[in-house]
């Protein structure tokens, strides 16, 4: 080892990329030579001044916007296998409490892709075995384009009409379910959306309601439908990544202390999984919830035992 | 902070999944990964605007692409080639237009300084310790604009997002020696450009 070998791997050694072997030579040079120590001295200067300058960082609010905007565009995508990329308004709202700016926006879009997807599913409900009463005439559901006849003050208007249906039958039939699921992502009316994953939780080895009690723990604004979501969803966490994913998710960023709790107690089936380990570990140690903070330790230690 | 970034080792079930049609399992993949993306994407242009258009280019690439990708690399550093690659074509256009590094339009047309947008929350900054933070800023973002495209994404990802240089090899479709050299050239470039300079 020389000096030209120091200086060309000191950048590599400060950025801990240097094998131990090699490491370990750099730093018995550089204490024996002075100005290869110089060096190293001149490039941790270095690497201190572009650390130390300021740096512009994701906020909220722009991940939020740049989410939005994605979603937009893969609206407008062709779609693969006959799936649909959807809007996911209570997720961004739940994303934006504290950018009013952009929750207008997010009610704009979401207004938007209520009126789109609104009752498309009341066609393919008729003929089934379940009853379904027609109850009053229809209504306009949303307006989907205005065009104005050159030189004239003749419009067009596209319009969509809502006619009002009721349908019962039992809770394990498909069609059922899938109100359900609608019901589920109500934007509006929390009640609906309680019952609905009240009702939806008897069924979470369904794929789409499994999904749908994801979204809903992940996304719900009320605190007691992301609780009946996680309930039905914690017995799912060793199975499936994806319920797995979503209570970590609650675990880190829920503001509701009840969802945090849950979802540490249904990640303890899972003390081995790499990620858990790692937010446990984090939140042992600086958590300002002190029963989360105790929790974790608990859980971790437990884990070491075992 | 835990959960940002790829820390999943097994985002295989999620990628056949999404192949498979399941959009969550997309929406998943981009969760995991959109940070990063963005963070990236915002260093790099000095613009939010930008930054949005190239988090969403880059996501749409993964999104038409995603049925080719065959596992040959992780889906980390697929999405980092897709979206250094986008990076670095901003950085070539942007050096043709030789433009202010930290002066930007406003969607409103108005002109602001890049770095009088970043919030300094250290406790006890003083007005002095923060405006020559912020000159430094603007030494640092001009040193920078002497880079080429390459030797600043090499730079970015090691000393910014702290890749390891054979993830950006593998992002950079080059060898590890090679992001090893363009980072040595990178940070001889700057140090030399920044030697005037004093930190505090």
């Amino acid at each position: 080892m020389n000096c030209d070998w120091v200086r060309e791997n000191i950048a590599l050694y400060l950025y801990d990329e240097l094998a131990d072997d090699a490491r370990h030579e750099l730093e018995g040079h550089t204490e024996r030579c002075g100005d290869c120590a110089a060096e190293l001295n001149a490039m941790r200067a270095f690497h201190g001044t572009m650390s130390e300058a300021p740096q512009l960082e994701v906020t909220p609010n722009l991940l939020t916007a740049a989410r939005i905007q994605l979603a937009e565009a893969l609206e407008t995508v062709p779609q693969r296998r006959g799936w649909r990329w959807t809007l996911d308004p209570m997720a961004l709202l739940r994303q934006v409490r504290f950018s009013p700016a952009l929750a207008a926006v997010i009610f704009m879009v979401g207004f938007g892709g209520g009126i789109g997807t609104m009752y498309r599913m009341s066609a393919s409900l008729h003929g089934s075995a379940n009853s379904v009463e027609q109850q009053q005439e229809a209504s306009v559901a949303g307006i989907r384009n205005i065009v104005q006849e050159p030189g004239s003050n003749r419009v067009r208007i596209d319009y969509e009409r809502a006619l009002p249906e009721t349908i019962k039958g039992s809770v394990n039939d498909p069609q059922i379910q899938a109100l359900l699921v609608m019901a589920s992502r109500s934007t509006a009316n929390s009640g609906l959306r309680m019952d609905s994953v009240d009702l939806l939780r008897q069924k979470p080895d369904d794929p789409a309601v499994r999904e749908s009690l994801v979204y809903s723990l992940r996304s719900d604004s009320n605190p007691g439908v992301r609780l009946k979501a996680e309930e039905a969803l914690a017995p799912m966490v060793k199975q499936d990544i994806r319920v797995r994913n979503a209570m970590l998710e609650s675990l880190l960023n829920d503001n509701n202390p009840g969802v945090r709790a849950g979802a540490l107690k249904a990640l303890e089936a899972v003390p081995d999984d790499t990620s858990v380990r790692q937010a446990l570990t984090q939140l042992a140690k600086e958590d300002p919830n002190e029963f989360v903070r105790q929790e974790s330790s608990r859980v971790l230690a437990q884990a070491d035992v075992q | 902070m835990v959960g940002q970034g790829p820390s999943r080792v097994n985002d295989a079930e999620l990628i056949r999944a999404a192949q498979h049609g399941d959009h969550a399992a997309f929406e998943e993949l981009v969760r995991q990964y959109d940070q990063p993306v963005l963070r990236l994407a915002l260093h790099l242009t000095g613009s939010e605007q930008e930054a949005k258009d190239i988090y969403q280019e880059a996501f749409l690439k993964v999104y038409r692409n995603l049925e080719s990708f065959r596992f040959e690399c992780s889906f980390y550093t697929w999405v980092y080639r897709i979206v250094s690659n986008l990076c670095m074509d901003y950085l070539r256009r942007k050096q043709v237009r030789k433009e202010d590094p930290s002066v930007r339009v406003s969607s409103d047309g108005e002109e602001f300084d890049l770095l009088e947008q970043v919030p300094d929350e250290r406790a006890g900054t003083s007005p002095e310790q923060d405006l020559m933070r912020r000159e430094l800023g603007r030494h640092i973002a001009a040193a920078l604009t002497r880079l080429t495209p390459r030797e600043r994404m090499v730079f970015e990802m090691k000393h910014y997002q702290g890749l390891k240089l054979r993830t950006i090899g593998e992002a950079l479709n080059t060898t590890e020696e090679t992001a090893k050299n363009t980072l040595f050239r990178a940070t001889q470039k700057l140090r030399s450009a920044l030697a005037d300079v004093k930190s505090k």
